[in-house]
């Protein structure tokens, strides 16, 4: 049976799922992870993965970074951009350091490892930004 | 004619020999003045015995400084004093200095900076993991007939280090050092 007041409550009940799956859209989880290996004081390598989460992630949000963007919605790019940035964000994190040192016959040779764990992170999309937080 | 050739040669080689000086100073450090009498050995000498000059070079003595000896058992007392506890209500700054080299083929100042900059970054997480949580060392000496044949040492240090921060980087000449600093409180490790 309609209402007195024709399809209003319709038309709102209409906007409103449209605003809420449009945000739902918009934020989306990544799986993050990152290393990098320092062998006698030199860099080797360094890895950032990203990939989209294939699964729903748990977890409450943590502190978020903004990040600069021109409309693009490729993770990978906008990070790409903000390369330096998420980078020293990550460290604040926090990584996991693993390091190994070995002399022989006073001859030393050390490596040591920065890791990041693959950590899922929830991803809102904007028009002039991005926003990343770690769920944990 | 052949006579008085050799004649002026031998002239000639007596004024030049004349014109050395007779005298020579020694210069010589000692460390008191004295006077050396020179005497002819065999006692067949036609001049008289000369008296040589000494110039004497006092020795350049460094002035002593004053050392505060302390001893053992004070010293002691005194590291127990100035280590660090970290205490409910105090915070506690950890700061170290990581260092980083630039590998040798990098395409730009900026790229060498960048990768020794990461560097040094990983061996100041790898400090402040080593001072908060500690080293695992293990050694491993090899002796074949009452000789060291190998010595072996393994430090590994593992840990999760989070909101360290970068004070001061500089970069010098390849090496670049990064000043970090960590605050520690006791609310971090409460259980």
């Amino acid at each position: 049976m309609r209402s007195r007041d024709g399809n209003r409550t319709f038309s709102l009940r209409l906007c409103s799922v449209i605003l809420f799956n449009s945000l739902a859209l918009n934020a989306s989880e990544f799986l993050i992870s990152y290393s990098y290996t320092v062998k006698d004081a030199i860099l080797h390598n360094e890895s950032l993965l990203i990939s989209k989460a294939m699964q729903k992630c748990s977890g409450v949000q943590q502190n978020s970074i903004i990040l600069n963007n021109d409309g693009n919605k490729d993770l990978k790019q906008i990070i790409s951009k903000n390369n330096e940035e998420f980078i020293n964000y990550i460290h604040k994190l926090g990584l996991h350091i693993e390091h190994n040192e070995k002399t022989t016959n006073y001859q030393q040779a050390s490596s040591t490892t920065l890791i990041l764990k693959t950590t899922c992170f929830k991803v809102d999309f904007n028009d002039n930004f991005a926003r990343i937080a770690p769920l944990k | 004619m052949k006579y008085s050739l050799i004649l002026v040669a031998l002239l000639g080689f007596s004024a030049c020999a004349a014109t050395e000086p007779a005298t020579t100073e020694v210069k010589q450090v000692a460390p008191e003045p004295t006077n050396i009498t020179v005497v002819c050995p065999t006692g067949s000498c036609d001049k008289a015995p000369e008296i040589q000059k000494v110039e004497v070079i006092k020795p350049m003595v460094p002035e002593v400084q004053k050392v505060e000896v302390i001893k053992p058992i004070e010293l002691a007392e005194k590291q127990k004093t100035e280590d660090d506890v970290l205490e409910a209500d105090h915070n506690l700054i950890i700061a170290v200095v990581g260092q980083g080299v630039a590998p040798m083929n990098t395409s730009s100042p900026a790229q060498a900076y960048a990768l020794a900059k990461r560097a040094a970054v990983a061996d100041a997480y790898r400090l402040i993991a080593e001072k908060v949580k500690g080293v695992r060392v293990d050694g491993q000496d090899l002796i074949q007939n009452m000789m060291v044949k190998r010595s072996t040492v393994r430090t590994s240090v593992k840990a999760m280090v989070r909101n360290a921060n970068i004070v001061e980087t500089t970069f010098k000449e390849g090496l670049c050092e990064v000043e970090m600093e960590i605050v520690l409180s006791h609310s971090d490790f409460a259980q």
